[in-house]
C-alpha cells in the first residue's frame, strides 16, 4: 500500500471542499482532496445562492433558525467567505458578478425568475424581471429547453431556432468550441435581425471559455448576450467546478479524483489516515487533519435508510428529524421537507458534535439544519462553511 | 345527442372487456371513462394473471374461474401476457396442513402443480429466500392491464364502437324512471355529450355505488384499499406467492423491468381519496423480503394503491369476502356489474353480454374466448434494438422512450394528458419516475401545439404532485437522493416552488 501523507486532507470535490481545500493551500499547507466524482454543483444553475428567498441575503441570516449553519459562521464570515469566491474566480475563465447584500434575478428556462446572490459573467444581463422583451436561441430538437415556455411570459418576446446537430446542452456546448461552428453560428445569427436588445441562450456557450464566446457574439451582432441556466447537466455548474479545481490545481493541491474512501483510521480522538478504493494497490491517505465535505444526500454525504439517516465516511453520529412519516410534506413544491435538516451537528469549532474527533471538521451541505431548498442557500452554504471550517483547520495546523 | 344501443361506464378490463365482446356479437356500444383506460382497480393491481393457486384454499370456485381464464387469456392475449410461471414458497413457520389442502384443492380444481426441493427451487429463481421448505409451481403469469385494456377497446375501436376516454358521466338522463342514457363532460374542454341508449352498463368497479346512485338504484359494496410497492430491478423472474393464507404482502410479481410487491388491505370509504401509508410500505417490503431477501436492499421507485371493488359481505375481514363476481339487473335499464378481478375480466364480459343479448332477444353466442386480440401485431413487445436505433432521440433516458414516440403517442390519440404518454410509452416508469422526461414529453406537446405553455406548466405541476404522493410513502435511500435532485431541479433550478 502506498502512503502519502499531508497536512489536510478534504474529503469530498464539490464547493465546500475546493473552497475549504483553497483557503488551506493559499495558508500555506500541503493539502489534497479526495473526491469520488462530479460533483452536485455539476447538476446546479452554477450561481450561488446565498439565501434566495429573500432581496438582502445579508441581512435575512439574522431571521434563521440558531441552529443554521451561517449563524454559526457568522455575517462578517460569510461575507468574507464569498467575497474569497470572486477572489479566486478572478483569475479563471469565469469571473462572477455580484454583491452579498442583494440578491439579483436571473431567468429560468421556463420563464421564471429565480433570485440568486452572484452569477457567472454570462449571467449578468439576465433580465430581472418579465417586462424587459428579450430574443430567445434555441437549438433544433434540443431536450431540455422549450423556449415558448419563456416568451409566452415576456409579451414582445420571440425565439429563433439554429439546428446545432446535436440535441444535448453538453453537446451543443462542444459544439461552440469549435471555431467553424461558431463562425456559422453567428452569421446565421447576424441574419436573424432581431429587434431587441437582449439576445438569451441556453447556457452552451462552451465549456471552456464561455466569456470570449460572449464577447464575440456580442460584438458581432451588436447585441447583449446572457445565458439561461438549463437542467442537468448544466454548463455553468461544470464551468464552476473546473474552475475551482484548476485554481487549486495551480496553487500545488493535491487531487485524487475518483476514488472512494474505504475505510478509516482512528487511534483515540485523532483520525490518522483513511484508505482509498482504487483498481490497483490501494492508497493510504494521512493527515495533521481532516476536513468533512461530502455533502447531503444527493452526493451521498448521507445516506437514509428506512428509519434514520447514516454518515457514510466516519459513521458520525446524525441529527434525523424524526420519523419516516414526518420526513416530508404533502406538497411537492413546499420548499424544503423535514429530511433536509438531517445532517451532522457541529460545534463552534466546526468539529462533530459527541464525536469526541479533534482533528476532523465538517463544512458544506452535510451540516445539520442547512435546509437549503427551504433556505435556498445551496452553493452559499458549501462557501460560507467552506472557508470556516478551513480558518478553524488552520488553526489547529499552525 | 350520440344513439347507441348499449352504454358502459368504465374503462377498467371488465369495461374494455365488455366493448370487445359486444363488437364480436355485432352490438353497437359507446365506451365512456372518466380517466384513461385501466384508471382504477385494473390500472393500480399487481399485474398478476392468477392461476387461482392463491384462491384455492378459500375460495375453490374462484380458483376455478382464474384457471379457466388463465388459459385462454395465455391463447388469446399472447402480447399482454408474460408466461412466467409462479411459486408458492413455504418457509419455516408456515403451516402444513395449509399446504396439504392446497395441494388437495389444486387438484380437484384442475391447477397443475409441481413440488419443488428448495434447491430446485433456487435453481429457477436465485433470489429465493435460501432457507425456504419447498416451492410449489403453478401456472401463475405475469400480464399488463394498461395493454389489456388497449387491445379490448382496439377491437370496438376498430369496428365501428365508441370509446371515449377522458369523459365523466355526471348524470344519467331517466325518462319515467327508466335510464335512457348518460351525460358524459369531457375532461379537458368541459363539454357534454348526450349519450342515449337501450341498455347501460355500470362496470365502473370501485365507483359503482355512486353510479348506480344517479340512477337511483343501490350496489352494495365494500371498498378495500391494496397498496404494492415497485422495486427498481426485476428480482425474479416468476411470480412468487407465499404458501399459507392470503394475508398483506404475499406476493410478488414481475412485469418488465421491475418487480411489484403487494398487497395490504384496509377498508376505505371514498376510491377518490386514498394514499399509500409509509406504514403499509414497511409491511410490504419486510413480508417481500422473506421471500426474496434482496427485496430489503433493493431501490424501491414508488408505491401505489388501488381500490378492490368487492361484494358487500357480512363478515368484517375484506380478505374473507369472495373475489366472485355479481351482475345486477337494476331493473330500469341499468346493470351493474360488481366484484370479480382482472383474471376473470373476460368471463365477467361474456355473462354481462350473455344477459344482454337475452335481453334483446338476440341469439350470438360469445366468441372472446376463442379469437385472439386484435391489434397485438401491431405491439411489438420491449425491443430494446429498435429503440436504441434512434438513441440520439432519447426522452425518457430510463425507459429508452424517443421524442417520435412520444409525438406518435400524443397525436395517435389527440391527449393532453400526461399519463397516456405513460401508459403508451412507459415514458415516466422508471427509476426517476418522470422526474426528468415529463418535462420534456410537456415541451414536445406544448411544440407541436396540443397545449399552451401555460397549461403545459399546469400539467406539470399537477403530474410532479401526484407523482410526489406515489413516491413519498416508500423514500429513502437512492429513490431519496434521486427525488432531492428532482426537488433541486424544480424548486431550485426552475423555481416553481412556494415558500
Amino acid at each position: 500500500m502506498n502512503t502519502h501523507e499531508y497536512d489536510a486532507v478534504v474529503i469530498g470535490g464539490g464547493i465546500a471542499g475546493f473552497i475549504a481545500a483553497l483557503k488551506i493551500v493559499d495558508a500555506g499547507y500541503k493539502t489534497a482532496v479526495i473526491s469520488r466524482g462530479d460533483p452536485v454543483c455539476c447538476l446546479s444553475t452554477g450561481c450561488i445562492d446565498v439565501l434566495s428567498n429573500s432581496d438582502n441575503p445579508l441581512k435575512a441570516i439574522k431571521d434563521l433558525s440558531e441552529d443554521h449553519p451561517y449563524q454559526i459562521v457568522g455575517k462578517k464570515g460569510v461575507t468574507e467567505a464569498l467575497e474569497y469566491f470572486i477572489e479566486i474566480m478572478k483569475e479563471t475563465a469565469l469571473p462572477y458578478r455580484g454583491e452579498v447584500k442583494k440578491n439579483r434575478g436571473i431567468l429560468t428556462p421556463v420563464g421564471t425568475i429565480k433570485k440568486t446572490c452572484l452569477v457567472p459573467e454570462t449571467m449578468k444581463n439576465a433580465i430581472g424581471d418579465n417586462e424587459e422583451p428579450i430574443h430567445v436561441i434555441s437549438f433544433k430538437g434540443i431536450k431540455d429547453f422549450y423556449p415558448s415556455y419563456i416568451t409566452s411570459r415576456i409579451s414582445n418576446s420571440g425565439f429563433s431556432v439554429f439546428d446545432a446537430k446535436s440535441v444535448t446542452t453538453l453537446g451543443i456546448a462542444g459544439r461552440f468550441e469549435d471555431r467553424d461552428f461558431l463562425r456559422s453560428f453567428i452569421s446565421w445569427a447576424q441574419d436573424l435581425d432581431i429587434p431587441h436588445v437582449k439576445i438569451a441562450l441556453p447556457a452552451v456557450l462552451g465549456l471552456n471559455e464561455p466569456l470570449k464566446i460572449m464577447k464575440e457574439l456580442s460584438l458581432r451582432t451588436n447585441k447583449e448576450i446572457f445565458e439561461i441556466p438549463t437542467l442537468p447537466p448544466s454548463i455553468p455548474g461544470m464551468r464552476l467546478f473546473r474552475a475551482l479545481k484548476s485554481a487549486l490545481e495551480v496553487r500545488g493541491g493535491h487531487i485524487y479524483w475518483g476514488k472512494p474512501v474505504s475505510s478509516v483510521e482512528r487511534q483515540g480522538s485523532r483520525v490518522e489516515a483513511i484508505t482509498l478504493a482504487t483498481s490497483g494497490k490501494p492508497s493510504r491517505v494521512c493527515g495533521r487533519s481532516f476536513i468533512l465535505a461530502t455533502g447531503s444526500f444527493v452526493s451521498g454525504g448521507l445516506f437514509a435508510l428506512r428509519d434514520s439517516v447514516r454518515e457514510t465516511v466516519f459513521d458520525l453520529p446524525v441529527f434525523v428529524p424524526g420519523h419516516r412519516k414526518d420526513w416530508f410534506n404533502n406538497n411537492f413544491f413546499t420548499q424544503g421537507h423535514e429530511i433536509e435538516k438531517a445532517g451532522v451537528l457541529i460545534d463552534p469549532s466546526f468539529r462533530p458534535k459527541d464525536s469526541n474527533l479533534e482533528n476532523l471538521f465538517v463544512c458544506g451541505s452535510i451540516i445539520a439544519h442547512s435546509e437549503i431548498m427551504k433556505n435556498q442557500c445551496g452553493h452559499g452554504i458549501a462557501i460560507a462553511t467552506g472557508a470556516a471550517a478551513a480558518m478553524k483547520c488552520i488553526k489547529e495546523l499552525s | 345527442m350520440i344513439k347507441t344501443d348499449v352504454i358502459i361506464i368504465g374503462g377498467g378490463a371488465t369495461g374494455c372487456g365488455l366493448a370487445r365482446d359486444l363488437t364480436l356479437r355485432g352490438v353497437h356500444h359507446y365506451l365512456v371513462e372518466k380517466g384513461d383506460f385501466a384508471n382504477g382497480a385494473t390500472g393500480a393491481c399487481h399485474g398478476l394473471l392468477h392461476s387461482g393457486a392463491r384462491y384455492v384454499v378459500n375460495d375453490p370456485d374462484a380458483a376455478k374461474e382464474c384457471i379457466t381464464e388463465n388459459t385462454i387469456l395465455r391463447r388469446i392475449a399472447r402480447k399482454c401476457v408474460e408466461i412466467t410461471g409462479g411459486l408458492f414458497v413455504r418457509l419455516p413457520g408456515d403451516s402444513k396442513r395449509y399446504r396439504d389442502k392446497f395441494l388437495k384443492n389444486c387438484e380437484e380444481v384442475g391447477i397443475s402443480t409441481e413440488v419443488l426441493s428448495p434447491s430446485r427451487a433456487l435453481d429457477l429463481v436465485e433470489n429465493l429466500n435460501p432457507s425456504l421448505e419447498e416451492a410449489i409451481r403453478v401456472p401463475d403469469c405475469s400480464i399488463d392491464p394498461f395493454r389489456l385494456c388497449m387491445l379490448n377497446a382496439y377491437t370496438s375501436r376498430h369496428r365501428g364502437g365508441g370509446v371515449l376516454i377522458h369523459h365523466e358521466v355526471i348524470d344519467i338522463v331517466r325518462e319515467k324512471g327508466r335510464c335512457v342514457g348518460v351525460k358524459a363532460q369531457d375532461r379537458f374542454n368541459s363539454q357534454i355529450k348526450e349519450i342515449r341508449a337501450r341498455i347501460i352498463i355500470n362496470a365502473t368497479g370501485a365507483w359503482g355505488e355512486s353510479i348506480a346512485h344517479m340512477a337511483g338504484s343501490e350496489a352494495p359494496m365494500t371498498l378495500s384499499k391494496g397498496s404494492l410497492i415497485i422495486s427498481n430491478h426485476r428480482l425474479t423472474n416468476m411470480v412468487i406467492n407465499r404458501l399459507r393464507a392470503p394475508s398483506d404482502g404475499d406476493i410478488i410479481v414481475p412485469n418488465e423491468a421491475v418487480c411489484l410487491a403487494g398487497t395490504t388491505s384496509v377498508p376505505v370509504t371514498d376510491p377518490d381519496n386514498i394514499e399509500v401509508d409509509p406504514h403499509e410500505v414497511d409491511i410490504v417490503a419486510s413480508q417481500a423480503e422473506q421471500m426474496i431477501p434482496m427485496f430489503g436492499s433493493t431501490r424501491l421507485i414508488r408505491a401505489y394503491t388501488g381500490v378492490r371493488p368487492l361484494l358487500k359481505a357480512s363478515s368484517g375481514d375484506s380478505r374473507n369476502i369472495s373475489r366472485g363476481f355479481q351482475i345486477i339487473d337494476h331493473k330500469n335499464g341499468m346493470y351493474s356489474i360488481l366484484g370479480g378481478k382482472l383474471s376473470t375480466y373476460r368471463l365477467m364480459a361474456e355473462k354481462m353480454v350473455d344477459t344482454i343479448m337475452n335481453e334483446f332477444g338476440l341469439n350470438v353466442s360469445c366468441s372472446t374466448a376463442d379469437i385472439p386480440l386484435d391489434g397485438q401485431d401491431e405491439l411489438s413487445g420491449y425491443p430494446l434494438s429498435k429503440r436504441l436505433k434512434k438513441m440520439d432521440n432519447i426522452v425518457c433516458e430510463c425507459e429508452l422512450v424517443t421524442r417520435d414516440d412520444v409525438e406518435h403517442a400524443i397525436n395517435s390519440i389527440g391527449t393532453q394528458h400526461i399519463g397516456d404518454i405513460q401508459h403508451r410509452t412507459r415514458l415516466g416508469m422508471g427509476p426517476c419516475q418522470g422526474g426528468f422526461c415529463t418535462y420534456r414529453a410537456l415541451g414536445i406537446m406544448q411544440e407541436i401545439g396540443r397545449v399552451s405553455p401555460e397549461e403545459s406548466l399546469l400539467v406539470l405541476k399537477e403530474f410532479l404532485q401526484r407523482r410526489f404522493r406515489g413516491i413519498k410513502p416508500a423514500l429513502w435511500g437512492d429513490q431519496l437522493r434521486e427525488e432531492q435532485l428532482v426537488e433541486g431541479i424544480y424548486l431550485g433550478i426552475l423555481n416553481m416552488g412556494q415558500q
